[in-house]
């Protein structure tokens, strides 16, 4: 044995003076490696609290908490993740999943604390020293979990489109459908965003479980228009959808529209039959569009009998006379319409209020009265030369074609306006043989017609002269023609920050002719059926109404809702005030009822 | 009307004309959201009196060289007649039209005289009017022309 064995269990004795590492003196002096899995980060200002982190973790080491500073944020759930270091097992899943990639790991490893129970942190939001580590777990740059790309929808060439008035998109496959619906996450975000509050995440799960019959279910209890949105819905959900931070968001008005072409008609009284008693009550409906048909649904369902009364010869207002049927057919509208009338929802056609059956006698003869009549008056231009018999209001064209009318546009047209009834006209003008031209006073990124319509515009071959601001029409020389004088504009920012604004340029003027004018600027309500002392009592201001809660107007039997009483004039908004204004007319009708059940609440 | 102090008297006449004139209106139109708005013009002309009173006194100073944005919207807009049932839009377009009658009035009155106090004064009264003009014509541009 060397002397150098028999001395060193003395050696070892000189440890015993040196200070241990514990709690109080750790480990610091070695850092992580630069990729190491340490503690979170959470850049909380990019996170829209989606909480797919904490359905990824296998561990249950990640609750979502309220976060009172992102409550009540646009398109965030106010929520974010709150990490359990008992649980965690540094997979970094939670990072690779992330929607908005605002999760990463610092390579931050000790924190000391003689209290086992305090190892729970809100990143971001709880004060360490880590979050503003350089180092640690990143994503890899393009490297996504989940599909970054949406599946396409199925289209008909532009070619194909231009042929016939058959409808533009084809709808998905059950694997085409399925696919999408795995995108995903499940965050409900979308349920906050949309007007009608519709079931997103139940109805897309439907779609994963194949079981459509579930999903018909939940997406009537909010809408009972949803083959027509899955068609044409403005989808604001869309345009929160988290995965569409780093990708395309979910196709949720696509696969909306998938699960209501899994079901037949003739099966929806089955799966949607629910049991009505009657309540006695009566209430009067104005129009059947969207809006006061989905107040005549949710109003029957109640038990109370519904009449409505519609100035038209078929239901669906707009949907049916301004959407034109390659982007919504006629088909699909009936199915939901024919739905709600399925129920016992009463409509009485051509019968216009105000002249075949007057106002007044609708509130002395029903408990309650719901007005939806829409935006039906095409605004004016006013400018010179307005009045040419060759200017045409592009609703007038899209509600001839509807009716199987020629509108006679002629060979050549020029379109004025950048909104949906503009991009309508355009390319029904288009499928009507016609070469348009769409005259728009500001920049194509400032149009509010949908970014799809807009592309899809100009896929079939009209021509969108952008920052175009008309200012005279004039004869032409020939009858059936007609002259537009238009000047170029130059776009001035507002400096109070508002929208920028175009400005005429005088030196830049242009002339042509055309076969007409289609002017598509916007429209207003007509309010005829109205005396001037009910327009005054319901306090109409500009032919609209802003109306109080549950859609009430200051005359107790009268609520309100549509484009007429609500900023945004979309069918889904119109949906939703109908259901709304449903819920106001029970209360109103039963109004001890509510008042019990309110004291039992509180 | 040659001293500064009658162009002035002048001005702040004419925004009190206007301040009557949409009173007047007011009276006359059916609706009660209408007489709103009309009162609401008739504040703002008295607005721009306050602004001419205080420029006399000599607490204001006018600004003629100051840069105002001519969006040209009622310049190509036809003419409208008051009525009872006036609309929003036809309220904007009659008070676009005044405010640029205004400001070409003082603008030609500028050019036929010499340089001085009182061209001073005229061209800073049109550049007043030009930002009228332009306060309404930029609501037009928001709430009317939504579409287009
Ligand atoms: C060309 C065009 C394209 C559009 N595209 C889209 C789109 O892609 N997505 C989207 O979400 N929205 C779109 N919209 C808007 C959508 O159609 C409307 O928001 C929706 O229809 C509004 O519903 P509503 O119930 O308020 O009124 P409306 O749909 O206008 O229905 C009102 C009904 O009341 C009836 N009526 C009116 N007065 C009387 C009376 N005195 N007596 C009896 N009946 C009366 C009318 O005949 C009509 O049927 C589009 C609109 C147009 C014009
Ligand atoms: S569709 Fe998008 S927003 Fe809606 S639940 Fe799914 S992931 Fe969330």
């Amino acid at each position: 044995m060397s002397l150098k064995d028999l001395l060193s269990p003395f050696f070892v004795w000189q440890r015993a003076f040196e200070k241990p590492y514990t709690t109080l003196r750790p480990t610091l002096d070695r850092p992580g490696a630069p990729a190491y899995r340490g503690f979170h980060i959470n850049i909380t200002e990019t996170c829209v609290g989606c909480g797919s982190c904490q359905t990824i973790c296998q561990n249950n080491a990640i609750d979502m908490v309220a976060v009172e500073a992102y409550a009540g944020r646009a398109g965030d759930s106010g929520l974010r993740p709150r990490f359990d270091y008992g649980r965690c097992c540094w997979c970094g899943l939670c990072v690779d999943i992330c929607t908005a990639a605002s999760l990463r790991m610092s390579n931050e490893y000790a924190w000391i604390s003689d209290d086992p129970d305090s190892f729970h942190f809100t990143a971001g939001v709880d004060d360490k020293p880590w979050q503003d580590n350089e180092l640690g777990y990143r994503r890899a740059e393009g490297y996504h979990l989940n599909p970054p790309k949406r599946i396409e929808m199925p289209m008909l060439s532009a070619q194909e489109s231009l042929k016939s008035f058959a409808e533009v998109t084809l709808g998905y496959n059950e694997e085409q459908a399925k696919k999408e619906a795995d995108r995903c996450v499940e965050c409900g975000i979308c349920v906050a965003t949309c007007p009608a509050h519709m079931d997103v995440p139940d109805y897309i799960h439907s779609i994963r479980d194949g079981d459509y019959e579930k999903g018909l279910q939940l997406m009537y209890r909010t809408n009972p228009f949803p083959a027509t949105c899955g068609r044409i819905c403005t989808r604001r959900c869309e345009s929160v959808c988290p995965v569409g931070i780093l990708g395309e968001p979910v196709a949720i008005r696509w696969l909306k529209r998938f699960i209501v072409d899994q079901v037949d008609k003739k099966d929806y009284q089955r799966i949607l039959e629910k049991p009505i008693a009657s309540t006695g009550f009566k209430v009067a409906i104005i129009g059947a569009g969207p809006g006061g048909l989905s107040a005549a649904y949710y109003l029957r369902q109640q038990g109370h009998a519904v009449t409505v009364y519609e100035a038209q010869a078929t239901g669906g207002g707009m949907l049916r006379y301004g959407v034109p049927s390659y982007r919504l057919p006629d088909a699909e509208l009936d199915k939901d319409i024919d739905h709600i009338t399925s129920i016992g929802v009463e409509i009485k056609y051509n019968s216009r209020i105000g002249k075949d059956v007057m106002f007044e006698s609708l509130l002395e003869n029903y408990d309650a009265v719901f007005m939806s009549t829409g935006l039906s008056v095409p605004s004016s231009m006013r400018i010179n030369g307005e009045n040419h018999a060759r200017v045409l209001s592009g609703l007038q064209i899209l509600a001839d074609v509807a009716s199987d009318r020629d509108p006679g546009i002629g060979k050549k047209v020029a379109v004025i306006g950048g909104g949906n009834v503009a991009m309508d006209a355009a390319r029904v003008s288009r499928r009507l043989g016609a070469e348009v031209t769409i005259l728009y006073r500001r920049r194509i990124s400032d149009m509010p017609a949908d970014e799809e319509e807009i592309h899809e515009c100009q896929q079939e071959g009209c021509t969108i002269v952008p920052q175009a601001i008309p200012v005279e029409i004039i004869d032409a020389d020939n009858k059936q023609k007609v002259c537009i004088k238009w000047g170029e504009a130059k776009m001035v920012d507002d400096p109070k920050g508002g929208r920028a604004r175009p400005v005429l340029q005088e030196d830049k003027m242009h002339t042509e002719t055309y076969d007409c004018i289609i002017s598509a600027i916007g429209q207003s309500s007509n309010l005829d059926y109205l005396s001037k002392e009910l327009q005054e009592q319901l306090a109409f201001e500009w032919g609209k109404l802003t109306p109080a809660e549950y859609q009430h107007t200051s005359m107790k039997k009268v609520f309100v809702g549509g484009d007429f009483a609500n900023r945004t004039a979309d069918a889904i908004s119109a949906i939703e005030d109908g259901h709304h204004a449903a819920r106001g007319i029970n209360r109103f009708l039963n109004p001890d009822f509510y008042t019990a059940l309110e004291k039992q609440e509180n | 009307m040659n001293t500064v102090d009658e162009i002035l008297d002048y001005a702040i006449e004419q925004e009190q004309l206007a301040a009557d004139f949409y009173e007047d209106v007011a009276q006359r139109v059916e609706t009660a959201g209408m007489k709103k708005i009309l009162l609401d013009f008739a504040e703002e002309e008295k607005r721009h009196k306050k602004i001419l009173l205080a420029v006399k006194t000599g607490e204001h100073e006018l600004t003629p060289e100051q840069e105002i944005l001519d969006l040209k919207i009622s310049d190509y807009l036809v003419e409208v007649k008051t009525s009872e049932n006036i609309s929003y839009q036809d309220a904007l377009i009659i008070a676009m039209q005044r405010e640029r009658a205004a400001y070409n009035l003082y603008n030609d009155m500028a050019q036929k005289v010499p340089d001085g106090k009182l061209k001073h004064i005229l061209l800073g009264l049109a550049k007043e009017e030009a930002k009228h003009k332009l306060f309404f014509e930029a609501e037009y541009d928001e709430r009317v022309l939504t579409d287009n």
